[in-house]
């Protein structure tokens, strides 16, 4: 009896039964539609009838939004806003796709077999986490990229190069993120007794990880995994602010470092990006937070 | 005794944490195209190169070299800067910057606090009223919203287009404290939105778990008032994650700060990594590096000892 | 005189995702001052809730209506900070569990005299003497030494110990006993029982004792109510409950206490079935489908309270040795 033990609040009854009986927040919807079109602009920005993206217009250099021909305006340089848009989610999406999902991929492999085998393996890995954990985010991914993809005059380093060791100094980051809860994750569900019964009838221990472990891990690095896209934008965009994002002014984080210089003349160069960055942040994280609750009633109801 | 030993067994992980991070960026440098030497101080005549190579240990192999870092940090010496040809001691930038980031650091914490305690009390205890569900919505918007953007649009609006403050730029409060606190607001501003926002959550999480305990329903029969009940029996219990967070962040948001710092053209340490980074000084950014690791490690442990210590349960459980 | 406590036609529910649950039913319940009266049932009978529920102290989801006459005065209505002011010095609550009940972060001194401090305006120091005079009445040993230990450190009868003493401090009235001894061995239960027997004496309080146990209640009441599924089904004096049992389901209760004469290696006799969902509103008595003497009336009609003369109250339509 002791569960309905609650301190006493101003709550009346109506608002809780509202809340015992809870739908999909609006937010969710907001949130889907948003990755919705991001997805639809970067996939397929390119059917658009927008200008170049990276053709600069001398005749309308830093025209505001809405004016012809450029629907949200040039950049001092003459290129169109919208269009350089486009083409940042289609730079976003690839980034960040293949980023958490191939330092998700290593990561939950490294932690959910860690939290499964234990013993010195384990150790190894969770002392070397907590090495990656240690060092920010940002500073690590720029000594990263300041090393593998160093280049000056006699040791230039191709656009290529750069973005693939952008994409190499994410993964590292998401590595240790998504390790870390897959093996939290698998800590939890290992000593379960199914897994013990299957152990016990000689099943093989990559069999029982497939079969066993990870379908209960999976839908939380699923949650996780959409707040590490959310990170990966958000240090990709820190770095183009340091000057060493992707080159070429292509993604939104270029953009927006390229746009900074003209606040005062043309601040929709820094808005536009600004927020294309932020909701697309925060939809990943509302969905993350939508999956993970979906998550929690399915245990709850266990 | 048994808290000795643990206290060693942690330092000793803690050490090891550091070491390893830091022989990882050696290794890395060591992975550069080119004459180290040449990187660090480049246009230097032949001669003086191989001075600096002894200097810095290059011409031990990437363990000597390692070796000799490690035991001048250890010794206080935390190396130079070559520059132009002339040096400049990491211990002089430690001392000029350091202070200035934690500034903003504390700042930054003390501005997130003050609002995400009365907040994330206030919201658990109204759970599910219009009051919480706003309240939660807006703040789990903010706290995924990107410092560098929350920066640039804040700047837009309240130094360029409202002009109430300076856009960029950083005054000692010893010159002039008015000046100070006006110039820190913005960068203060967009590191708190997103530390609040997190706080808030955390603490109305384990606010709305401690409100289900029967000892909370225990004080309120003793017919304290609400506020009385909330302040001292709710939020002591519920304030161990808010806490280990708060400190965590001290040193996470050192890397933070790199971003502000560059938008708002702070001279902290955070810029200084950036810049050190960027004009490959090896010493320098191995220093700077281990300092943040080791300020993350040592609040992470800290704060895991003061809690075992302050919180009766985790004692509890550890007999 | 009006009695201490009089509860007339108290309803409790629960919004819950199935509908309303239905937690108590129509209860009418009299308390004189210095009486003492056991609720009675298994769990999910809605015996905690009942005691919750006078106090006030119900979650936010829980519906009341119907009147609680606290010394005559009905404080069913009243807002909740006239109804805080009776918490502590009129009608205090004792609860199940001391592991879980006393704050783990706080010192067992801080507990103990806040009441003393925040309630009754006490200093620090006459407060500190007032909490080793209560622990010394609750036979705690070294009480001054107890006031800066932590929950943890002690063992769970002292704590319930401790607990009847941040109850009793501020010569509360009304003691709302919640299965007090459920959580403890049971070579602590009695003394604990004892001590509240002790305590209700000397501060001529009353005191409503919640158990599963009808062993518990005998020996410490005067009178006893005996729920289930949210009905008061019988209510008696103490001594004529036990004399001339007429529900079925006291029977059982009854029955499925251990005793110590029965040989050992007999098989308790358990009372089968479930309780009915509390969320439907079924007709018929609601015991009918696990009660061994139940008739096809049962299942259909529901039995009202009736009074079998004595004081004595039951919900039945074939009590045991026939009905008045």
């Amino acid at each position: 009896m002791s569960d309905t033990a609650v301190a006493p609040t101003t709550e009346s009854p109506a608002v809780a039964i509202k809340k015992v009986r809870k739908k999909r927040p609006i937010g969710f919807y907001i949130a889907a539609s948003w990755i919705g079109l991001v997805l639809f602009l970067g996939l397929f920005g390119w059917i658009l009838p927008t200008p170049k993206w990276d053709a600069s217009f001398f005749d309308s250099l830093g025209v505001g939004p809405f004016s012809k021909g450029h629907i949200l305006g040039t950049t001092q340089d003459g290129y169109d806003e919208f269009a350089g848009l486009v083409n940042g989610a289609r730079i976003s999406i690839f980034v960040s796709f293949i980023a958490v999902t191939v330092g998700g991929g290593i990561g939950s492999f490294i932690g959910i077999t860690s939290a499964y085998f234990r013993g010195t393996y384990d150790k190894i890995v969770v002392t070397f986490f907590n090495i990656l954990l240690s060092i920010p985010n940002l500073v690590l991914s720029l000594a990263l990229l300041s090393v593998l993809a160093y280049s000056d005059e006699n040791h230039p380093s191709s656009t290529n190069r750069r973005v693939v060791v952008l994409i190499i100094s994410l993964i590292v980051v998401i590595i240790p993120i998504l390790g870390r809860i897959g093996r939290g994750a698998t800590l939890q569900w290992s000593s379960r007794e199914f897994v013990l019964a299957s152990k016990s009838m000689g099943t093989k221990d990559f069999m029982i990880i497939r079969k066993h472990v990870l379908p209960n891990v999976a839908p939380a690095l699923l949650a996780i995994g959409f707040l590490a896209i959310g990170s990966v934008i958000i240090v990709e965009g820190s770095l183009a602010i340091l000057g060493i994002g992707v080159p070429g002014g292509a993604s939104w984080g270029s953009m927006l470092a390229n746009g900074r210089g003209n606040l005062e003349f043309s601040p929709w160069e820094v808005y536009c990006p600004a927020l294309c960055i932020a909701f697309t942040v925060i939809s990943c994280n509302w969905f993350g937070d939508y999956v993970r609750t979906a998550l929690d009633q399915r245990e709850a109801k266990i | 005794m048994e808290t000795l030993l643990m206290l060693l067994r942690r330092l000793f992980g803690m050490a090891l944490v550091v070491v390893i991070a830091t022989f990882l960026l050696s290794c890395l440098m060591w992975l550069l195209p080119g004459d180290p030497a040449l990187l660090l101080a480049p246009g230097t005549p032949a001669g003086a190169l191989q001075a600096i190579r002894h200097q810095v240990g290059l011409d031990r192999g990437v363990f000597g070299y390692y070796w000799k870092w490690l035991t001048d940090m250890l010794h206080g010496d935390f190396g130079q800067y070559y520059l132009n040809g002339g040096t400049r001691s990491v211990t002089e930038v430690i001392k000029r910057t350091l202070p200035v980031s934690m500034q903003l650091i504390v700042y930054a914490q003390v501005v997130a606090l003050t609002f995400s305690i009365p907040l994330g009390l206030l919201t658990a205890y109204k759970e599910g009223s219009r009051f919480d569900r706003w309240t939660s919505s807006v703040l789990f918007t903010l706290v995924s919203f990107p410092a560098f953007a929350l920066a640039l649009i804040m700047s837009l609006i309240f130094a360029v287009k409202l002009g109430w403050v300076d856009p960029i730029g950083y005054v000692k409060p010893s010159e002039d404290l008015f000046k100070h606190l006006k110039l820190m607001i913005l960068p203060v501003a967009s590191l708190a939105v997103g530390l609040t926002s997190s706080y808030t959550r955390l603490l109305r999480n384990d606010v709305i778990a401690t409100l289900k305990e029967d000892y909370v329903t225990m004080a309120a029969s003793k017919g304290i008032s609400n506020k009385r009940v909330l302040w001292k029996h709710v939020f002591r219990p519920s304030s161990t994650t808010l806490l280990t967070s708060a400190a965590l962040n001290m040193g996470g948001l050192i890397g933070g700060t790199i971003i502000v710092e560059t938008i708002f053209v702070i001279p902290g340490i955070g810029y200084e990594i950036f810049y050190s980074i960027g004009a490959r000084q090896i010493i320098a950014m191995q220093t700077l590096i281990a300092l943040v690791s080791f300020a993350y490690v040592f609040f992470n442990t800290t704060v895991d000892l003061i809690t075992n210590i302050t919180d009766p349960r985790t004692r509890e459980r550890r007999v | 005189m009006s009695p201490l406590l009089k509860l007339e036609d108290l309803n409790v529910s629960f919004a819950t995702p199935r509908g309303d649950l239905r937690a108590v039913k129509n209860v009418n319940i009299e308390l004189n001052q210095g009486e003492s009266l056991g609720v009675v049932g298994e769990s999910g009978s809605g015996k905690t809730v009942l005691s919750r529920a006078t106090m006030g102290l119900l979650p936010s989801t829980a519906t009341r209506t119907g009147k609680i006459l606290y010394k005559g005065e009905d404080i069913s209505q009243l807002p909740r900070d006239e109804v805080r002011q009776l918490w502590g010095t009129g009608m205090a609550m004792i609860f199940q569990d001391p592991m879980t009940a006393l704050n783990p972060v706080r010192r067992i001194g801080t507990q103990l005299t806040e009441s003393l401090t925040v309630r009754l305006g006490m200093n620090k120091k006459d407060a500190r003497e007032k909490a080793i005079e209560l622990m010394k009445r609750v036979r705690i040993p070294d009480p001054e030494g107890m006031l800066r230990k932590f929950p943890y450190q002690l063992s769970g009868g002292m704590r319930q110990r401790i607990m009847i003493a941040i109850a009793v401090s501020c010569s509360p009235e009304m003691l709302f006993a919640d299965e007090p001894t459920t959580a403890l061995d049971v070579t602590v239960q009695a003394q604990v029982l004892e001590l509240l027997t002790e305590l209700r004496k000397e501060f001529n309080m009353g005191m409503i004792l919640v158990t599963h146990d009808l062993g518990v209640v005998a020996g410490h009441t005067d009178k006893i109510a005996v729920m289930y599924a949210g009905d008061v089904v019988e209510y008696a004096p103490t001594r004529q409950l036990f004399n001339n049992m007429k529900m079925p389901y006291t029977e059982a209760l009854l029955k499925s206490i251990p005793r110590l004469e029965t040989p050992t290696g007999t098989r308790l006799p358990v009372i089968e079935g479930r309780l009915p969902d509390p969320t439907k509103n079924e007709p018929g008595c609601s015991f009918a489908n696990r009660c061994p003497y139940a008739t096809d009336k049962c299942r259909t009609e529901t039995p009202p309270l009736t009074d079998g003369g004595n004081q004595h109250f039951y919900r039945c339509w074939f009590p045991i040795g026939g009905g008045k």
